[in-house]
């Protein structure tokens, strides 16, 4: 039986409090901001690191982004990864669901005999959560998302996986290779491996490709493949709480109360 | 630049939304996207229709046409029953084929971000994913999505020009349901289909509605606190009206009125709802950690000094004894008014 | 037969050379000292609120032997050292249990949680999951300057719980008005105040402590720090006993040892009677483990009308709050809580004020005093009473 093979798709993001939006050209500005994994990719990580636990195998990252994600994918790599594939070119830059689906796909295709490909359930950066059922339609092949828990058989060459639906749970089971995306928080990313610690941080654990070792079509990358067009900007206002005392007898505040509950909530 | 399998200048000027089935009907969701397409629909002339797949799902599209639809479009096939990617994915492209709609949008919940994520990429289009806004451009008939990123703090307006359909996921509770017209009536258009199991890769192995309860997501919590003196089945009234759950602070579940499962802050649940309401609760730092997340959060505590109004939207200052119950009856007076 | 039957309810631990060699290294052979008395599981705290308590004596032979702990027992320890006042051996206990935790990180099994922890201060610089931009949020209207060498004869590290915490916060305050008040010239780093790493190390995450300690003292080297004042114990501990020396006159104080200075100089003096009693709980990291009973008490007697009055068990066998160890993130079932005793003891003593200088004993106890629900009686550290008394 070939060893599995899992690829990890994760992306570094800029702290979400720490972003802003130049008031005057409407850009956005996060250079001074500081980066971290997206925190849902976290929670992939452990589900694919407890996948090798169990059943062994070998897990790639694959990112796409600039050069400096990689002090960030060699921490993740340090929790026990065994490789980091970066694709990255200015081509790729300004990629919208379509065009970063596309590019991933290069990649994995380029990494090769791959069984099963793990996603965080969205970016905190982005939030679209449709990276995972992307690359499943690019490759064709099945998706499980949103899981909790996984299992591979790889004898019957199947993954089965708990997935939370409204109000319960479903059980999915669907042939190897697949597309699986991962529920945030539903398991406690394990920290660092110290042992691996420098390792991870030697030259060799990491392979970067740029648009032209991935035989990526110019139309299909970057801001050119990318559908869509971002045509307005804006900070949303700063999230402080309103700490708004309700005034008025007790009959009037409990009326003003339901009333924001039912503007806030279908009642 | 790569086209999309249809562009704009074979585009049907219609509004196509997705249907998502659920026990009792149509998912709220569904009912909110069909409210906002025929306001812009009204707005330009344009045709509003519904995609509805399933099996023998007939009442459904009159409900569809009672809340403003023009057409059903209808897929209605034994391997329609239950949700598959491939099975759906397959008969909704089928559709939106056939009929070029330029815009098409789904509610954002599991399987309708499942489903728009592989039609994008089939179609070679573009997706808003997870909207906040939705509205149409009057000049070039394009459809604005407001979107926002990194935890709300950047709201970014995005466009299509040439690729179409313009497709697009809502969250729900953006929009409000229309009222119920049982009068207006709509075409039905059945979709050919051509599905054969052997499509279907998935299996379901097991299913199971009602049970566990996940605090992360719920749409609004209700947490006691100390204050609550263990009336948590007062909450829990409260918590059903609003489509919520319960949870606490760690002193009522020491004292065993509500399981552990249920203990929100920085050793517990860290729940992210839209509304968080929080009752007798004074606010110590490791509870506030776990709904700091909140879209809103409402505080009502007999002290007006506690910490916990600082971490408020609305603060009330009084007994939950007397507010809860009170509010449970303004809430449910005004449902009775509404169903009535 | 039944004895045998008996032996295998226990666990099966098996011997390992390696094992038994790291932790001779780990802890400078600290446990071989141990010639298994007893006395560490008997005087152990946990064996007031437990029925089986948590057997140190037997972590001790573990540790002696390289055996592999197996039950989760090993991090219950709040490392408050009470074992170690009472070792007739002199052993360095706290730190033979940090070295097994230390080896229990490296077989992946740590306590659920504090994995978490640890990421939380490596993407966020603070154990508490807060954004580090909004860490000296809590000052803004206070106007302190960013410290400056030059100007400022000391730094005041604030610690990760009294920025962000908002109860701890008003400890900050009130120690910020005392150092106003007596014409000290301070600063602090603000936003860039980097976390001490104690959670990392008392969790016994060394190797990851080690990176922490070696960044925040390149921060404290790069800005000229030598006078320190921390209102945490905790961080006073590590920055004393832990840190890698990276400067030579690099002086840490408690913020209490600091103010008994200022008192004893002349410099800081109380002109406000307060007429209350007040019983003093010792943070296990001033006084067990830094020999620091003094400054305290000094300072609220120093309080024109304060009358202090001891607990039951005070100083060399002051009773833990809980906190300590990285069990403030870890939650500890109700009827296992040190602080309920703590209060009760406290509330005994027939004074008005539990007073505590540290800003986890201050949580602890006034979550346990909430929930005892008693009039007139209130937790406060002696910042907070001090600086009533200006």
């Amino acid at each position: 039986m070939a060893e599995l093979q899992i690829v990890v798709c994760v992306k570094v993001v800029p702290k979400p409090e720490e972003i802003r939006v130049d008031p005057e050209t409407h850009l956005l500005e996060r250079t001074n901001a500081r980066s971290e994994i997206n925190p849902p990719d976290m929670n992939a990580m452990e589900m694919a690191l407890s996948m090798k636990d169990r059943y062994g195998g070998r897990i790639s990252l694959l990112s796409m982004g600039p050069p400096f994600f990689e002090p960030n994918l060699r921490v993740a790599l340090a929790m026990g990864a065994d490789h980091i594939y970066l694709l990255s070119d200015p081509a790729f830059a300004g990629a919208d669901t379509l065009a970063t689906t596309y590019t991933l796909v290069q990649g994995i295709r380029k990494i090769g005999d791959v069984d099963v490909i793990l996603c965080g359930e969205e970016s905190s950066d982005g939030a679209t959560g449709q990276v995972p059922p992307g690359l499943a339609e690019w490759l064709n092949i099945p998706q499980l998302t949103l899981l909790t828990d996984v299992s591979i058989d790889q004898t019957l060459r199947t993954a089965r996986g708990r997935r939370e639906i409204k109000g319960g749970y479903e059980i999915l089971e669907v042939p190897l290779p697949c597309v699986i995306s991962v529920k945030t928080a539903c398991n406690e990313p394990r920290f660092m491996d110290y042992r691996l610690r420098s390792w991870a941080l030697e030259k060799d654990r990491l392979t970067v490709w740029d648009a032209g070792d991935l035989d990526a079509e110019p139309g299909h990358i970057g801001l050119t493949g990318s559908p869509t067009i971002v045509t307005g900007l804006a900070e949303a206002p700063y999230r402080e709480r309103r700490r708004e005392f309700l005034q008025g007898s007790p009959g009037e505040v409990v009326q003003e109360l339901a009333g924001i509950l039912r503007k806030e909530v279908e009642v | 630049m790569v086209s999309s399998l249809y562009g704009i200048d074979q585009e049907r000027k219609s509004i196509w939304v997705y249907l998502e089935v659920e026990a009792d009907g149509l998912a709220g969701v569904s009912l909110e996207l069909i409210a906002k397409g025929r306001q812009i629909c009204n707005q330009l002339g344009w045709q509003l229709a519904g995609l509805l797949l399933g099996h023998k799902l007939g009442e459904l599209a009159a409900e569809g046409f009672a809340y403003g639809l023009d057409e059903v479009w209808l897929g209605d096939d034994p391997l329609l029953e239950y949700f598959t990617i491939e099975a759906y994915s397959k008969a909704a492209f089928e559709a939106l084929m056939a009929a070029k709609p330029s815009v098409f949008l789904l509610g954002a919940t599991p399987n309708g971000r499942d489903l728009a994520g592989r039609l994008a990429v089939r179609l070679r289009t573009g997706l808003n994913a997870d909207c906040t806004d939705l509205y149409m451009n009057p000049r070039d008939e394009r459809l604005v999505c407001e979107v926002s990123g990194f935890g709300g703090g950047v709201l970014a307006l995005i466009e299509m020009a040439q690729h179409r359909p313009q497709m697009a996921t809502v969250r729900p509770g953006v929009f409000s349901p229309g009222e119920l017209d049982r009068k207006n009536v709509g075409k039905i258009i059945p979709i050919s289909l051509d599905l054969t199991e052997d499509v279907i890769k998935t299996r379901t192995v097991e299913r199971s509605i009602g049970e566990g309860v996940d605090l992360t997501r719920v749409p609004v919590l209700v947490a006691g606190g100390r204050g609550v003196d263990g009336d948590f089945n007062m909450l829990g009234q409260l918590a059903q009206l609003l489509g919520g759950e319960i949870g606490a602070t760690r002193p009522p579940v020491d004292e065993g009125h509500i399981e552990r499962e249920r203990q929100i802050g920085q050793t517990g649940v860290v729940s992210s709802p839209k509304v968080a309401i929080c009752c007798g609760i004074s606010g110590a730092f490791h509870f506030v950690v776990g709904i700091e997340k909140a879209d809103i959060v409402i505080a009502i505590n007999s002290d007006p000094e506690a910490p916990i109004f600082d971490y408020a939207d609305y603060c009330i200052v009084g007994d939950v004894h007397q507010i809860v119950p009170a509010l449970i009856e303004a809430l449910s007076a005004e449902r009775e008014v509404s169903i009535g | 037969m039944a004895d045998f039957e008996q032996a295998t309810d226990e666990e099966v631990l098996l011997i390992d050379d390696e094992l038994w060699e790291q932790l001779i290294e780990l802890t400078d052979g600290a446990a071989a000292l141990c010639f298994q008395c007893g006395v560490c599981t008997a005087i152990c705290p946990w064996g007031l609120v437990r029925q089986k308590p948590l057997s140190v004596r037997t972590l001790m032979r573990q540790a002696q032997l390289g055996l592999q702990e197996k039950n989760g027992s090993l991090w219950l320890c709040t490392t408050c050292a009470q074992c170690e006042a009472y070792c007739p051996r002199g052993v360095n206990i706290v730190d033979v249990f940090r070295s097994l935790r230390t080896v229990a990180w490296e077989n992946r099994n740590p306590e659920k949680g504090l994995p978490s922890l640890m990421w939380s201060i490596f993407w966020n610089d603070n154990p508490w999951s807060q954004p580090p931009t909004q860490r000296a949020l809590w000052a803004n209207n206070l106007d302190i300057p960013i410290f400056n060498p030059q100007e400022h004869e000391v730094m005041l590290y604030i610690g990760c719980t009294s920025s962000y915490d908002q109860r701890a916060q008003k400890i900050a305050s009130a120690l910020v008005h005392i150092l106003r008040g007596a014409g000290v010239e301070f600063g602090f780093l603000g936003e860039e105040e980097p976390c001490c790493g104690e959670a990392v190390l008392s969790v016994g995450h060394k190797h990851y402590f080690e990176e922490v300690a070696a960044k925040t003292a390149q921060v404290f080297q790069e800005r000229g720090v030598t006078q320190m004042v921390t209102i945490s114990p905790h961080c006073y501990d590590v920055f004393r006993n832990h840190y890698p020396p990276f400067s030579n006159g690099f002086q840490p104080l408690h913020y209490t040892q600091y103010l008994f200075n200022l008192i004893s100089e002349g410099r800081l003096q109380f002109m406000k009677p307060l007429d209350l009693q007040v019983t003093f709980q010792d943070p296990c990291y001033l006084g067990r483990i830094n020999q620091e009973y003094q400054a305290p008490r000094e300072i609220l007697k120093s309080i024109p009308g304060v009358e202090l009055v001891e607990m039951e068990n005070s100083a060399e066998d002051a009773l833990c709050c809980g906190g300590g160890g990285g069990r403030m993130w870890l939650e500890t079932p109700i009827g296992e809580r040190f602080s309920d005793l703590r209060v009760e003891q406290a509330v005994q003593t027939g004074a008005d004020i539990l007073a505590a200088a540290c800003p986890f004993c201050v949580a602890c106890l006034e979550d346990s005093l909430k929930v005892r629900k008693t009039e007139n009686f209130e937790v406060r550290d002696i910042a907070e009473i001090a600086a009533r008394a200006l």
